[in-house]
Order: C-alpha cells, then sequence, then structure tokens
C-alpha cells in the first residue's frame, strides 16, 4: 500500500470512520423511516407532552412555566381521584375476567369437539369485530326501553321493570367491565390455546399412568406449561386495557355522575375543554404504570 | 366408563353452547336490528328481527356523509397500512440481520413504541397536527397513525424475520447491494404470510381507531367511520337501527378480512406475543 493512500485513509472520514464499518451505514439507511416515524409521532410528542405538563397551555395559547401545579391540582381534584381509582377498578375487573373466560374457554376447546376447527374461528368474533361496533352493539343491548337484556331478563322473569344499566350507578361499572371482557377475551384465547398445544404430550401421558385426574392434570401440567404466556399475555392485555377509551367513552362517556370515568376518558373531556397542560398532566399521571409493565415486558421478551 | 364420558359430553357441549351465544349474540343482535325500524323496536321490543327490511341500508348508501367516511376509511387504513409495511420491512429486516451500532437499542425503542397506548399520546399528537396545519385532513391522520402502524408491523415482522435463522445467516453473508436482491428475491417471499398477517393487523388497527381521529379529524369532509358513526346520535334522538346498520357496514370489511385470514392472524398475534 503506498503513503498517499494510507494518509487518506486516516484523514477522509476521521469521525465518521465508524460509520462506514461493517453495517452501520446500510443499517441506518433501512431504519431512516422508522426513525423518523418514531422520532416525528414518538418522541417528540412525548417531550412536548411532558413539557406541556408544567404549564399552563390551552389551544391557541402557549401558556408558561408552572412547574408541579398541574400535578397538584389534579391530585386536589376528587373527580381525578375518582378516575384514577375507576382506571384501577376497571382494568382489574377485566383482567380477571378476561383470564378466567380466557383460559376457561382454550381449554374448553383444547377438547375433542365435534366441529372445533369452527367453534375455534367462531371464538374469533369478538376481536374480529371492530371496537367502536361492539361498544355501539352493546350500548344497545343494555338500552333500558328497547334493549336485549331488558327483554331477555323480563321474559325469564328475573325483573319486571326496565332497569338503565348504563345509567345507574350500581350497574354502569360492571356493564362496561362485561363488554370489555367479551371484546377482549378471544386474544387470551388464542394465545392459551397455542400454549396448550405446545405442552409435551408425554407428561399427559404420564400423568394418565400415575392415576392423576384432571384437575391435577391441569394444576401441575397444563398451568405450568403455559405460565410464560400467561404472563406476557398478561402484561400485553393491562397495557391495552389502561387504554380503554372507546370501551367507556362509546357506552356511558363516563358517566353516571363519573361513576365509570377512567383516566383517558378524563384525559379527553380536559382536552376538549381545551386545557392541554392540565390534561398532558391527566394521561401522564399513567405512564408509571405502563412504564413498570413495559420494563417488564422488555425483559421478559429478552429472556425468550 | 362409557356412562361418565357421556356426561362428560353432555357438560361439554352444554358449556360450549352457553359460550357460543355470549360470543355470537352482538353480532347476531346488531345484524338483526339493522333490519328493523325504528318504531317498531319501541311499539315491538324484541331480539328477534320481526320486521326485516332494508330502509336503514337504503338510507346509509344514500347518505353523502356516510360514503364519505367509508372513503375516507379506506384511503386513511390503506396508505396506513402500505406505508407502515414498506417501513417496517426495512426496519425488521435491519434490526435482525444487519449488525450495526446502537440496533439493540432501537429495537427496544420500537417495541417502547408499539406498547405505548394511544391514550398517553392523543394531546400531544392533537396539538402538534394542529401546530403544523394538518388537523382536519386525510393527510395529518395517516401521518399520525402511523405513529402505531409503523411499531406494530416492525415488532411483528422482527418475530417473522427471527424464525427464518439459517437463510438470515446465509442473507447476512452476502454483501452490498445485492442484499438489497437477497431481501427481495429470498427473504421476503419466505415471509409472505408475515407481510399478510402485518398488512391484515395493520389495516384494522387503523380501520378501528377512534381516539385520533376524534381528536384530530371532525370536519364533515374528513370524518372516518367511527366518528361518522359517533355523529349519528344528535342530542335525544338516538336512531338505534340506523346505527346498527352503519356499523354493520362498518364491521363488514374487517371481519371478512379476520375470517379469509384467520390463519394469518393467529400466527401474526403468537409470532409477535411469544416469540418475539
Amino acid at each position: 500500500m503506498s503513503l498517499a493512500t494510507k494518509t487518506e485513509e486516516r484523514s477522509a472520514p476521521g469521525k465518521l470512520a465508524w460509520l462506514f464499518k461493517g453495517d452501520n451505514l446500510f443499517g441506518y439507511l433501512m431504519m431512516a423511516p422508522a426513525i423518523g416515524v418514531l422520532f416525528m409521532f414518538f418522541a417528540y410528542p412525548l417531550f412536548y407532552e411532558v413539557y406541556s405538563s408544567f404549564t399552563d397551555r390551552t389551544v391557541g395559547h402557549a401558556g408558561k412555566f408552572i412547574g408541579l401545579k398541574n400535578y397538584i391540582f389534579l391530585l386536589e381534584d376528587p373527580t381525578y381521584i375518582k378516575a384514577a381509582i375507576n382506571t384501577l377498578v376497571y382494568v382489574s375487573c377485566v383482567q380477571i375476567g378476561k383470564f378466567i373466560l380466557g383460559l376457561g374457554i382454550a381449554l374448553l376447546l383444547q377438547q375433542k369437539l365435534f366441529g372445533r376447527g369452527l367453534w375455534r374461528a367462531l371464538v374469533l368474533v369478538p376481536y374480529a369485530m371492530p371496537g367502536f361496533v361492539a361498544y355501539m352493539v352493546w350500548k344497545l343491548i343494555y338500552n333500558p326501553d328497547v334493549g336485549a337484556l331488558n327483554i331477555f331478563l323480563n321474559q325469564v322473569g328475573l325483573i319486571d321493570t326496565h332497569i338503565a344499566f348504563l345509567s345507574d350507578g350500581h350497574y354502569a361499572m360492571p356493564a362496561v367491565v362485561i363488554a370489555t371482557i367479551w371484546r377482549g377475551f378471544p386474544f387470551w384465547t388464542i394465545m392459551f390455546l397455542a400454549a396448550l398445544q405446545a405442552v409435551p404430550k408425554e407428561l399427559y401421558e404420564a400423568a394418565a399412568i400415575d392415576g392423576g385426574n384432571a384437575w391435577h392434570r391441569f394444576r401441575h401440567i397444563s398451568l405450568p406449561g403455559i405460565r410464560p404466556v400467561i404472563l406476557i399475555v398478561f402484561m400485553l392485555s393491562t397495557v391495552s386495557t389502561i387504554n380503554s377509551f372507546e370501551a367507556v367513552w362509546l357506552t356511558t362517556g363516563g358517566g353516571p355522575a363519573d361513576a365509570t370515568l377512567i383516566l383517558p376518558v378524563f384525559a379527553y373531556r380536559g382536552l376538549v375543554q381545551f386545557q392541554i397542560g392540565q390534561s398532558a398532566a391527566a394521561a401522564l399521571s399513567l405512564m408509571p404504570v405502563i412504564l413498570a409493565f413495559v420494563i417488564l415486558i422488555l425483559r421478559k421478551l429478552k429472556k425468550d | 366408563m362409557y356412562r361418565r364420558n357421556l356426561k362428560f359430553s353432555i357438560f361439554k357441549y352444554s358449556i360450549l353452547a352457553v359460550v357460543l351465544v355470549f360470543v355470537l349474540f352482538p353480532l347476531y343482535y346488531m345484524v338483526a336490528t339493522s333490519f328493523r325500524s325504528q318504531s317498531s323496536m319501541y311499539m315491538n321490543p324484541s331480539f328477534l328481527p320481526v320486521d326485516l327490511q332494508l330502509k336503514n341500508y337504503k338510507s346509509a348508501l344514500a347518505s353523502k356523509d356516510f360514503i364519505k367516511s367509508l372513503i375516507n376509511s379506506l384511503t386513511v387504513a390503506g396508505v396506513a397500512t402500505t406505508v407502515a409495511v414498506v417501513f417496517s420491512v426495512m426496519a425488521a429486516y435491519a434490526l435482525t440481520i444487519l449488525r450495526f451500532k446502537g440496533r439493540d437499542t432501537l429495537g427496544r425503542v420500537i417495541v417502547v413504541a408499539f406498547l405505548t397506548p394511544g391514550a398517553l399520546l392523543f394531546i400531544p399528537l392533537a396539538a402538534i397536527t394542529a401546530n403544523i396545519g394538518m388537523s382536519n385532513s386525510l393527510r395529518g391522520l395517516i401521518l399520525v397513525y402511523l405513529s402505531f402502524t409503523v411499531p406494530l408491523g416492525t415488532y411483528l415482522l422482527i418475530g417473522f424475520f427471527k424464525n427464518l435463522v439459517g437463510e438470515l445467516e446465509e442473507a447476512a453473508r452476502i454483501d452490498g447491494a445485492t442484499r438489497l436482491q437477497a431481501l427481495w428475491y429470498i427473504l421476503l417471499p419466505l415471509i409472505a404470510p408475515g407481510l399478510v398477517s402485518v398488512a391484515i393487523l395493520t389495516f384494522t388497527a387503523a380501520w378501528n381507531e377512534l381516539l385520533y381521529s376524534l381528536v384530530i379529524n371532525i370536519s364533515p369532509g374528513v370524518r372516518t367511520l367511527p366518528v361518522a358513526i359517533l355523529n349519528l346520535s344528535v342530542a335525544d334522538e338516538t336512531p338505534l337501527t340506523l346505527i346498527m346498520a352503519y356499523s354493520t357496514i362498518a364491521a363488514a370489511p374487517v371481519m371478512l378480512l379476520y375470517f379469509v385470514g384467520q390463519k394469518f392472524i393467529v400466527e401474526g398475534l403468537q409470532t409477535g406475543a411469544v416469540k418475539g
């Protein structure tokens, strides 16, 4: 190699030399569109939101820095506290319901059944139906005058009046929870079915020889076998359930008297009233919980 | 033993019947109601389709606003999906095959973006689209939809690419521009099922999206289906049966897509969550 080329190599790219090593440049080029999207519509909005939450920004008004006032205001606002508690209750009930229904139906569809393939496809229906459609239908089912649930309960004689499920403080939350479970459980069933199929058959055969009963097989073979899937499905589904804006907004709008008000709806109401700073703080208050789940999921995925 | 089996069978099929009624009733109810008239709902309360007529569908198809929102939804979901599939293939390819500085960090950022719910970001996204003058435009909504379609697509495709271990190593050994050819001619055909499931899942995610379109596209001309349906109820007037007809039409394309592509969707969901 001549001296000339040697100096050229050393001086030309200088600090950027690493860019041309290995796949670096090609890698960044291929990632560029995705990075662009992530920057514009993920990183920047997140930064914008965190910044806004420390200002008294409203729509059409940039606002000024007010420190933690938005957060303090929220903590002193009984409606916010109610929304936070409702979110916790709502998400917990929905997740318990989805787990029980998702696993139960997976175990049922795991059995030898006539037409099993068809049943497995039909169980996907709630998940295939768009959320906004599903919740409009559930709103009609719960309708006090003409809804199917009232008609049914009256016909079988369980009630002789009409219950306004969605505008009665006692029933509204359970009603929304049931609708959300209906829409979300098939994801759990699909995942559990696949996981159950991956459990080695020999384990069941061995248990049969040892004389274990069905409960025994479930408790000591099926359940441990699908444990990793239960965890990841639980975490993924919890993050998206915290996001259940439409389930509540389309059925009750957060009512009656805030009985079903959850944080995303609370934040949305704030935005509709042009309070960017305050509603940003409200939305961001979900962040610690979501972040905790995200970190758990990242760890889990890394292990796999 | 035989009797026990019979009992167990009866038990199994009874549970199955209850499950199917619970699972399928809302779908049936939506379609049945969509064929009824508003007045008969009140005069003859029933969840059976007691009067079959096409009035609601006729008025849906005659409504310019509804047709417009149908086209808007198709445009937004279609473009957001196409762009997302291209961007996701590039990103997932880079994240699984290429070795470059910061790859793992970028991979993690994709997962975090995929997991971040819209309820967290709708406020700044609404403000930003307004600031750049893109509120109430299909372009603005498409751009915002990329914020979830691209991470979703990339995350799922990473799973599909990872399943091709052997081919990946081979493709990684090829150098330079021929790598793009290897991606195009060797890898893409192999992950074709993955592309189908990503396309279906991103399309439905965009089609079903409500919150962003509610805070970004509210003018009559640029509404997508969910917002159009929500706007059918004016004050105390809720045209229940008409809403069900609109809903049936809105649900039909994605539900058909689900059943035609059921195999791909199940595979996509499982690849994403279990192996990803």
